[in-house]
């Protein structure tokens, strides 16, 4: 088996067996790396790295009703959950459908958080306090505007300034490229994107904003790859909000954060993150003329590869989370979520999300790890690893710049191929043995041998529970309040662009619209169906 | 394969699941040793899946999972017993819990793949299914 490993990064690279002084002896130290907080930031933000705050250790959470998702993070705050909590939406919410559409009500719930009104927001977030931890709500990007005006709005029912939240809850809007699908024309996207990144830069909300490479590489991008979309989509969404709504790049810096996916290849994933922060501030700097030296500094959060669990064993998924979580940690960073033991079975258990917040805490408090910044500055290895995959990166970038940036690379279909060709080439190469994956092509053992886990699952029925909660409570509704902000939410949709429906949609929201009435209707200003899948008519006159 | 004609096969992600990754990676070894394959990806309804079953006449039909809530391969099975459909076989793949599993074969899925499944193993299944 072993004879037929290959010795090659994931970007195709062939590894050496050892790496010496002359392999980075065109480094020059000052200049190349610097030390922690000294441009070009390979070495991080803090010279006092982990000593001042250890990176935020968390776990998704998202399933069934409000109600269920809120006990779920009340369990994990008495798990040791206390800086931040991670939420994710469903299916319908990514569309965005309403839970009582008759294709919503079948998948209501599962896969995460029906995040589909205010109310859903109250319920999911009762009794937990938003200020204090970070909140992050993870969905597509089409409901970024309205994750951003729940939190307006229930700071505001709750007398807290707005501004003093702290967290993320829009998203970029490629992510619908990849796997996190909603059913929004690209473009309206990204009008949309434009309207809650600005909402968040002119009001100075502390609140950042998804932009991941995460999903590209979740989905089969590899790590050269993953690099090179993650500064392609950088440079073209910030650039549109420079050029398009005449935001300064150095008001700019407390927007985008970046959500690394980190596998199993150790020192690759260090050098990846590495060289992340080196080309963000070079590209902040000569591209975007930065002044401000934060503005030269991407935040960046980890989350360890759910692709890499396994269906089978997945009591070893406990073992690749930790050294995945390991990698994180020496690479620096600012917030962890692990992908669970029983990813490739369900959503976390109770049993899954502790072993997990476990591990990070294992990592974080028995290691030794957060004691010294960039421990692995200076090895031959990983200061090479780190020049290669930049490299690797920077001829990628190049190629989807010519393909006219990330937006046309994606409507060309540019960006899904290479993700899907390199899906298919890490099949082949695990179908060889040439990728050995313990449990699936080395030590495999019977299936009625496997590991006994607990499951975590959704019926059909709490779908449909909270698809008829959706129906009552709709006619309870103030409807002549409701019916002029949705009116307003059109009539502001029709005028361009670059007319921000930030305002329009948190009163709307306030007015306890629901994400099909309000995304509905901006669909249809901008010439589509109501219903993104064409079975429901507008219920308001417009 | 030394049959004479081409085994023919949809693949096709069912309700709001976005993951697309598995299906296309299935269609593409399935194309690969010659198979026929009708790929419907994402935003299928089980009503346009077992239209789309008809119209194609399919030898196989393989859903590709990775929700919680596997109603909606529930609901293909009614619609192919309505539609007389019972010979084609169904298969899926994709992160369906055991529980979940044997829940589904109890109710008329001829095969489940887990994640991690080979190609091999996929593909000698459906060449099985054919023969019979």
């Amino acid at each position: 088996m072993e004879a037929r490993m290959k010795r090659q990064t994931d970007y195709g690279y062939e590894i050496k067996p050892v790496y010496t002084p002359e392999d980075i002896a065109d480094i020059d130290y000052a200049k190349d790396i610097g030390d922690p907080g000294l441009y070009p930031y390979v070495r991080g933000y803090y010279p006092n790295g982990y000593r001042n705050r250890v990176w935020t250790r968390r776990m998704t959470a998202g399933l069934g009703s409000s109600k269920r998702t809120n006990e779920i993070l009340k369990q994990y705050r008495e798990m040791g959950q206390t800086q931040g909590i991670l939420v994710i939406c469903d299916r319908p919410n990514a569309m965005p459908i309403d839970a009582d559409h008759p294709i919503g009500r079948r998948e209501a719930g599962v896969l995460g958080w029906h995040g589909a009104s205010l109310l859903e927001f109250e319920e999911l977030m009762d009794g937990i306090p938003l200020t204090g931890q970070s909140i992050t709500l993870l969905g597509s990007s089409a409901m970024s505007c309205m994750r951003l005006a729940y939190v307006v709005a229930l700071a505001e029912k709750r007398g807290i300034d707005f501004t003093e939240v702290h967290g993320s809850v829009t998203e970029y809007p490629f992510c619908s490229t990849f796997g996190q699908t909603d059913h929004m024309p690209l473009d309206l996207l990204i009008k949309l994107w434009m309207d809650s990144s600005e909402f968040i830069v002119r009001n100075k909300i502390h609140m950042r904003c998804g932009i991941l490479s995460q999903h590209f590489q979740e989905s089969g991008g590899n790590n050269a790859q993953a690099l090179a979309v993650e500064i392609a989509q950088l440079k073209e969404l910030l650039g549109l909000l420079v050029n398009e709504r005449g935001l300064h790049f150095d008001d700019l810096a407390l927007l985008p954060y970046e959500l690394v996916s980190i596998g199993s290849r150790f020192f690759e994933e260090i050098a990846k993150v590495r060289a992340l922060r080196r080309m963000y501030a070079k590209m902040a700097k000569e591209t975007f003329k930065a002044k401000n030296e934060k503005a030269c500094q991407l935040l960046i959060s980890i989350h360890t590869s759910g692709r890499t669990m396994t269906y089978q064993q997945p009591l070893n998924n406990i073992a690749r989370c930790a050294i995945q979580t390991l990698a994180g940690a020496i690479a620096g960073c600012t917030a962890i979520d692990n992908a669970c033991l029983d990813n490739a079975h369900a959503e976390p258990s109770a049993f899954a999300a502790r072993m997990s917040l476990n591990t990070q805490h294992i990592v974080s408090d028995e290691t030794g790890v957060t004691d010294v910044t960039d421990p692995l500055a200076g090895s031959y290895f990983v200061e090479y690893l780190t020049n290669r995959i930049e490299s690797e990166a920077y001829k990628i970038l190049q190629e989807i710049e010519n393909q006219g940036g990330m937006t046309a690379a994606v409507k060309k279909g540019y960006i899904h191929n290479m993700m899907e060709e390199s899906a298919r080439k890490r099949q082949k190469e695990i179908e060889s043995g040439e990728r050995l994956v313990v449990g699936v092509n080395e030590l495999v053992i019977p299936p009625e041998e496997d590991d006994d886990i607990p499951i975590q699952s959704v019926e059909a029925s709490d779908s449909e529970k909270i698809a008829k909660r959706m129906e009552q409570w709709r006619k309870t509704r103030n409807i002549p309040l409701l019916k002029e902000k949705i009116e307003q939410v059109h009539a502001d949709a029709k005028k361009g662009r670059n007319f921000n429906l930030m305002p329009s949609i948190i009163e709307a929201v306030k007015a306890y619209g629901t994400a099909g009435e309000i995304m509905g209707v901006i669909r249809m200003a901008n010439g589509f169906h109501y219903d993104p899948l064409e079975m429901i008519e507008c219920p308001f006159d417009l | 394969m030394n049959t004479g004609k081409k085994i023919k096969v949809l693949i096709s992600v069912v309700g709001l699941d976005g993951h697309f990754t598995g299906a296309e990676i299935v269609s593409s070894f399935l194309m690969d040793v010659g198979m026929e394959v009708v790929y419907l990806g994402i935003y299928q309804t089980p009503e346009m899946i077992v239209n789309a079953a008809i119209e194609e006449s399919v030898d196989v039909i393989g859903i590709s999972s990775h929700a919680s809530n596997y109603e909606q391969i529930g609901l293909i099975l009614d619609l192919m017993k309505k539609n007389d459909l019972t010979d084609i076989p169904l298969i899926c793949g994709g992160t369906i819990p055991k529980r979940d599993a044997e829940a589904l074969l109890k109710r008329g899925v001829s095969k489940i793949f887990p994640p991690q499944s080979s190609s091999e193993s996929i593909v000698d299944y459906i060449i099985s299914c054919v023969k019979r």
